[in-house]
């Protein structure tokens, strides 16, 4: 852990992650990411993930003749599709909400877009719906006392990841604040990839769809096929 | 033991799969019944996203009737013609099902169909079967009360383009069979099922044919129509999770020796009645996640794809 004081002086903030991918293969379940890294002096850290970004529709149930069907939707443009804020201790000891929101730390400040031509209140429900539900499906989190600093210059936090962690590019981020300013940042890229046959056959499924569709039906006829051979004899 | 799988992207045991698979096999097996309308509301009640498991379920069930229809052929059991027919009805239906299937996932409403049609079809079918069931056991205690006629001539017989049907001693309306078709090939793409639930009695009742090639017949069907099902749905929607399929299949065709073995023992209308009364409970238990008031009423889909 030393050799990671000496940079320190320089930068007055370094990070690194145990890895840098997260595979997904055949017995994937989730992971768990160390981050760690040292600071000069006292401060706070906040730590920030975001997923690889796409368009996220959140959809509101509505009773149609006694059964709950999908009725209006809000579309968020270029999500992120994981979103994670780990900090030192509670984000409004840190800094102000000015510059959390600047720096666009803590899902209730992360920007997302719509074109919908709802009522801003409107806008503003479906907005917490969908964080609220991300939050359930443990794809966005919140977690203040995660980081540990230790004698103040070296820190480190756990990333966990979902099962159904979407793949992709993420972005860490590490911010550290001394009296309420931001001093500095770090960014790390981390990729999630599957592996293995897992990927080849999602791949193969998204690429060439249409000898995944026949390579389904030859597998499924002589499976099948097969069955009938071995039970006959028995 | 967990796996991935890669298509539903979702961590599910293996062997709670292998389970699956085969408890819906005992009952198929039993039953002499696809088991895709027991599997696919299973698949969705265990969280697999209701496109993929429909998806899955014409695939697996390819693989199901297959076995069954090449059986069925050696033993002469097919009216190829008539098959080929329903065939041509399947593909069309099919291919218009999958294209609504697409169509409905885009503006977020394919659960809510797949639901609806499994409440509609898994209610009258239970229902006749336990109504019909349960007269032919009273009957039989009963000998002397009247048999109903097997078919009526009516209107649809007056159809055109009638077509000789040898080994189903039939002369009738091509439009007949090639309708059935069409409507078994619509339920085939949005419920993940092979329709033989829908077939058979229409097979019996609708066209009139010998019920002796009727199995053979819809079960030669089926395979070309739940194999254009995958085809489709690879293609159109990537819902085709082979891994979770073949678990599956390997289940099923375990159960379905089992229950064929288990099945040749009971009394075929006491069979009927319970099954007629596991589809009833089932169609209950999917109704409920249509009517009860859900805990969040947002919910999360995707927009533009991976």
């Amino acid at each position: 852990m030393f050799c990671l004081l000496a940079p320190a002086k320089a930068q007055s903030l370094v990070a690194d992650l145990s890895t840098r991918e997260v595979a997904i293969s055949t017995g994937f379940t989730g992971a768990e990411l160390l981050l760690f890294g040292a600071t000069e002096g006292f401060g706070d850290i906040v730590v920030t993930v975001a997923g690889p970004r796409r368009d996220e529709i959140i959809r509101r149930k509505e009773r149609v003749a006694g059964i709950w069907v999908n009725g209006t939707s809000v579309t968020f443009e270029k999500a992120p599709a994981y979103y994670r804020t780990a900090a030192s201790k509670p984000l409004n000891e840190i800094a102000s909400p000015e510059i959390l929101s600047k720096l666009q730390v803590g899902s209730d400040r992360i920007d997302l877009f719509t074109r919908s031509q709802r009522s801003a209140a409107s806008i503003r429900t479906f907005r917490d719906a969908f964080i609220r539900n991300k939050k359930k499906q443990a794809l966005y989190s919140e977690d203040i006392s995660n980081i540990k600093i230790i004698r103040g210059r070296l820190f480190r936090s756990t990333i966990p990841f979902p099962v159904n962690v979407p793949i992709g590019t993420y972005q860490v981020i590490v911010h550290l604040f001394k009296n309420g300013q931001h001093v500095s940042s770090q960014k790390t890229p981390l990729t999630v990839h599957k592996v293995g046959l897992e990927s080849q056959i999602y791949d193969f499924a998204h690429d060439h769809a249409p000898w995944y569709g026949v390579i389904a039906i030859v597998i499924a006829l002589m499976a099948g096929w097969l069955a009938g051979v071995i039970f006959r004899r028995a | 033991m967990q796996i991935y799988l890669p298509i539903a992207e979702m961590s599910l045991n293996a062997l709670m799969l292998l389970g699956l698979g085969g408890m819906v096999g005992v009952l198929s097996g039993m039953f002499g019944v696809g088991g895709g309308f027991l599997m696919t509301p299973l698949l969705i009640f265990i969280g697999v996203p209701p496109a993929v498991a429909v998806g899955t379920e014409a695939n697996q069930v390819v693989a199901a009737s297959v076995s069954g229809a090449l059986a069925h052929w050696r033993r002469g059991n097919v009216d190829i013609r008539m098959g080929v027919v329903l065939m041509i009805g399947g593909f069309i239906g099919s291919t218009l099902g999958v294209w609504l299937f697409t169509f409905l996932r885009g503006i977020g409403q394919i659960d809510l169909v797949i639901a609806v049609s499994y409440v509609l079809f898994l209610g009258i079918v239970g229902v006749l079967m336990v109504v019909e069931s349960a007269r032919a056991w009273f009957r039989s205690r009963n000998p002397s009360a009247p048999r109903r006629k097997l078919h009526y001539h009516n209107w649809l017989h007056g159809l055109p383009f009638k077509m000789r049907f040898r080994r189903s001693k039939l002369y009738i309306s091509a439009l007949l069979p090639l309708g059935v078709g069409v409507f078994v090939g619509i339920l085939a793409a949005i419920m993940g099922v092979g329709g033989g639930f829908v077939m058979v009695p229409a097979m019996i009742y609708l066209l009139g044919m010998p019920t002796s090639i009727v199995v053979g017949t819809s079960l030669f069907q089926i395979v070309f129509v739940t194999a254009n099902v995958t085809f489709l749905q690879s293609v159109n929607n990537q819902t085709v999770d082979i891994v979770l399929a073949m678990l599956l299949v390997v289940g099923s065709v375990i159960g379905a020796q089992i229950g064929a073995r288990v099945g040749s023992k009971l009394r075929g209308e006491e069979v009927r009645i319970a099954l007629g009364l596991i589809v009833l409970a089932v169609c209950v238990r999917v109704a409920w996640t249509l009517v009860v008031t859900p805990d969040d009423l947002y919910s999360l889909g995707l927009g533009g794809g991976h």
